[in-house]
């Protein structure tokens, strides 16, 4: 039993992994956009679990706030707005969709086949660092949120002080785009 | 630990399955979830090698990316109810104004 969770701990990443490309296969081949919704937010879970796996805590949480607490209610207000059951007697799928469907499996096996002898080899991750000004008074280690806080209030101040304004100018053009007409 | 290639294997898969989902698709809702799809495909890429070279930054732009990602889906929900007001659809075929 030991053993067995010992296991689990250390394939996290594959099992998140492939549980995010099983949501993800079935968000593109549900019928129904509501199922598509729920498998979308399936693979935002296990992404976010993903991120967990790989040492970025506060990202991984940050991608449940703003996938699973926002957006995929954004798209589930939309899809109960838009009455898709009329839409019901057209094809679901583009007529050209078995050349993409072949086209993603030759890249995938092209992917697999270059880089096969490398997937499972042994890996060399390093521990996160900050420049030593930065890192005053702080385990890099075991704090990631204020780390990555501190590199983004540093080298990246300006990026997110335009995202901020990115942000203002979607939030009045998704206002103006969506109001009804002649007000 | 978790191998830098596997990531990056996985985070391929995920963008090619959000590329399917642009290409195969008629319903523009589901368009659009695959472009979400496909921008945490990157985000995935930017975390990994920001594990896998100890730098902070990766993370920074993986949360800027998140960011934008927000932006883009409001903007793009309201084009998607915009277009249902006034043609009554969401299906891309139907839509070719352009065409001429």
């Amino acid at each position: 039993m030991e053993h067995l969770l010992e296991t689990i701990g250390r394939n996290m990443f594959a099992i998140f992994g492939v549980m995010a490309l099983c949501g993800a296969t079935f968000m593109v081949a549900a019928k129904s956009a509501v199922h598509s919704v729920l498998g979308f937010l399936f693979t935002m879970l296990c992404v976010s679990g993903c991120f967990l796996a790989l040492d970025a805590e506060f990202l991984g949480m940050a991608q449940i706030l703003v996938y699973a607490g926002g957006i995929v209610v954004l798209f589930l207000f939309v899809v109960m707005l838009v009455e898709l059951s009329k839409f019901k007697e057209k094809g679901v799928f583009q007529l050209q969709s078995r050349y993409a469907v072949v086209t993603v499996l030759v890249g995938a096996a092209a992917f697999v086949a270059a880089f096969r002898n490398m997937i499972f080899g042994a890996s060399s991750p390093e521990a996160l660092v900050l420049r030593p000004e930065l890192a005053k008074g702080l385990d890099v280690a075991q704090q990631n949120a204020q780390a990555v806080s501190r590199g983004l209030f540093s080298d990246y101040l300006l990026p997110f002080e335009i995202l901020s304004v990115i942000l203002l100018v979607a939030l009045v053009g998704a206002v103006v785009l969506a109001k009804t007409e002649r007000v | 630990m978790v191998n830098l290639n596997a990531v990056l294997l996985i985070s391929f898969l995920l963008f090619s399955i959000g590329i399917a989902g642009v290409l195969i698709r008629r319903n523009a809702l589901v368009i659009l979830m695959c472009v979400e799809l496909m921008l945490n495909a990157a985000n995935l890429n930017f975390i990994a090698f920001a594990r896998h070279s100890g730098s902070v930054s990766g993370q920074a732009f993986a949360l800027l990316i998140m960011g934008f990602a927000a932006a883009e889906v409001a903007v793009g929900l309201a084009l998607v109810v915009a277009l249902y007001r006034k043609r009554d659809t969401v299906q891309v075929d139907d839509i070719n104004l352009l065409k001429g």
